[in-house]
This record gives structure tokens, C-alpha cells and sequence, in this order.
């Protein structure tokens, strides 16, 4: 199962989740990473929930249509939106504090 | 004699109780699943579909406010979803209506009531008769878990479908991808509520009969859609499926 390492605030967060997870779906009910991922819409139209990947980007699906448009050039700097993002191996990130 | 099951006994038995009469059955899934629906065939559909989950906020509004007030999480998760699926992004009907316009109907038409067929308008009381007259856990079964969750596994397979065979750009079918992020986060929610609060063998089993007559009204829907508007055209031998 995927181990999620999540970094906000000058503090990391770790946990094990199912395969095929959303952290933005799991946030929503009050689970890891919650309460410490935002996320507004879950929806691709906010990017609140936008973070910065420092490992495990090249297990990730392509940025999707919706990340180009929210994100435009921040996708170079390694930024991915959590809600379009369905988890099946390890991934270290980091969300900046607003 | 039924026993109370634990959690995750109980969400087992949820699932399958759901994929029984899964909606994806139906001639008309298996023609959109096929790509051999018109643009005029999927207007109809928008016309329907606008009018049952048009009111979706409407129907967790009546079951909030007969929540009990000591069930403060339940009721957050359900002001929640309502939030999101009216103000939290683009209005989810905002999204279907631009599919709608892309197969070539309009808003006119589609918030129109009258364009909507008596099977859709059952299924719309049923909706309605749930969250007004269930027990509220009983009803977050019902709607939420029997036919909110659904939609990220139909929209899934629909999707691809819709921009590779139908030819749809990302913007016109945005009402499907979205639902596969945001109905997920719904259905979930509704889990947890009736994970915790069916806490009684009666409560579970009218949990489970819910969640099958919910998959049973979602069919008889998506099969009226057929029968009034693609049979014509369409044979079910077309579609692999006997007459």
C-alpha cells in the first residue's frame, strides 16, 4: 500500500493508505491528510490543493487537462492538483502555507 | 435471522446490494458504453437526467433539518456535500446543461420539466419521498450511498467514452469528470454516516433494502430512457441483448 508523506508548515505528516486513494476524497472525510491539506471545490476549478511533488511524480498519471489550466507554469516546478490525483505507490509532497 | 454485522461486514453488504441492479445493465448504458448513441439521444438524456439530480441539494436539505442535532457529523458531511454541489465549484447543473447545448439542446429546454419523462419524474417523488418520510440514516442509504455513490464507477467508464467515440472536447463533458472526483467524496462520506449510525439489525437490513430499491429506480430510469427515446432506432439485438 502507497506511503504518503505530506509536508506543510514546517511539519511532515506520514501514513499508509488503500491503493487507488485521493487525498482530497480522504480529506473530505476527515481523514489523513486532514485537517492539514487544503482543498476547496475537489473539483479542478480552486487548486487549493495544490502541492509541490518531491518524490514519486514518475508514478503519477499526466497532468490532466484541468492541472494545465489551474496551474499553467507551476507544473514545471513539480506542482500537481491533489483532487486529480489517484494514488498507487509511494509519493512524498509538500502544500506551501497560504 | 440477520446479525448485526461490523463495519466492514456491513459496507460489504452494502456494495453488493448496490451492484445487484446496477444501472450499467440497462440497453441505454450499453449503447452509450458502445458509442452508439446520437448527440440528439444524449440531449434526451440531459433532459432527464437535469431533473433528477437537479434537486439533489434539495433532497439532503429536507434530511438535514431532520437529522438529530446530536448527530453533528452527519449533518456537517450532508451540509457539506450540499455546499459543494451548488457553491463549491462551477453548479454542478451549470456543467450539464453545457453538455446539454453541446449535443444541441438548451437550457430552456433542459430546466423545462415538461421534457422530462414520467419514469424521470418517479424517480424524482421517490428521491423527494425518501428524504422527507425515511429515517434519515435509512434515507443517507438510500440516496447517498445507493445512488450518489454510484457515479464515479458509471462516469469512469462514460467519460472516455464520450471525448474518444462521441467526440465531446474536455470542457463539454467536464460535468462527468468532475463527478468522478466530488461524488466520490459524497459517496464516502455517506458511508461513514451509515457505517456508524445503522447501529441496530433492523436499521442495517432497511439500509440494505434501500440501497437495492435505489439501484432498482436508477435502472428502471436509465431503461425508460431507452424505451422512450433510443428503442425506435436501435434494436436490442443491435446491442447484443435479447429482444
Amino acid at each position: 500500500m502507497p506511503i504518503v508523506v505530506f509536508h506543510k508548515g514546517g511539519q511532515t505528516y506520514t501514513e499508509e493508505v488503500k491503493e487507488n486513494t485521493n487525498l482530497v476524497v480522504r480529506a473530505g472525510i476527515k481523514q489523513f491528510p486532514y485537517p492539514h491539506l487544503r482543498y476547496e471545490c475537489g473539483m479542478g476549478k480552486c487548486a487549493k490543493c495544490a502541492c509541490r511533488v518531491l518524490a514519486g511524480a514518475e508514478h503519477l498519471p499526466p497532468v490532466n487537462w484541468k492541472e494545465k489550466k489551474q496551474l499553467g507554469d507551476r507544473i514545471e516546478q513539480g506542482y500537481r492538483l491533489a483532487c486529480q490525483l489517484w494514488l498507487n505507490s509511494d509519493i512524498e509532497l509538500v502544500q506551501d502555507q497560504e | 435471522m440477520a446479525e448485526l454485522m461490523n463495519r466492514d461486514e456491513f459496507r460489504t453488504a452494502l456494495e453488493n446490494a448496490i451492484k445487484g441492479k446496477s444501472a450499467n445493465a440497462s440497453p441505454f448504458s450499453i449503447a452509450w458504453a458502445e458509442g452508439k448513441l446520437s448527440r440528439e439521444h444524449l440531449a434526451r438524456w440531459a433532459e432527464n437526467h437535469y431533473h433528477y439530480v437537479g434537486p439533489f441539494a434539495d433532497y439532503l436539505g429536507y434530511l438535514y433539518a431532520r437529522t438529530p442535532d446530536s448527530y453533528t457529523e452527519a449533518k456537517d458531511f450532508l451540509l457539506a456535500n450540499m455546499y459543494e454541489e451548488e457553491i463549491g465549484g462551477d453548479r454542478h447543473t451549470d456543467l450539464l446543461i453545457r453538455f446539454a447545448e453541446a449535443c444541441g439542446t438548451t437550457r430552456e429546454r433542459v430546466v423545462d420539466p415538461d421534457n422530462m419523462s414520467p419514469t424521470t419524474r418517479g424517480l424524482q417523488s421517490w428521491c423527494y419521498a425518501v428524504a422527507m418520510r425515511e429515517d434519515p440514516i435509512v434515507a443517507v442509504a438510500g440516496l447517498v450511498v445507493g445512488l450518489e455513490s454510484q457515479v464515479p464507477s458509471i462516469y469512469r467508464k462514460q467519460t472516455p467514452t464520450l471525448r474518444e467515440k462521441y467526440g465531446f472536447t474536455d470542457e463539454e463533458v467536464e460535468f462527468f469528470d468532475l463527478h468522478i472526483v466530488s461524488d466520490e467524496i459524497h459517496g464516502e462520506r455517506g458511508y461513514q454516516i451509515v457505517l456508524e449510525h445503522a447501529n441496530t439489525v433492523e436499521l442495517q437490513q432497511r439500509c440494505l433494502k434501500i440501497c437495492e430499491i435505489g439501484a432498482q429506480m436508477r435502472l428502471l430510469y436509465t431503461t425508460a430512457l431507452y424505451n422512450d427515446y433510443v428503442q425506435k432506432e436501435i434494436s436490442l439485438p443491435e446491442l447484443g441483448l435479447a429482444a
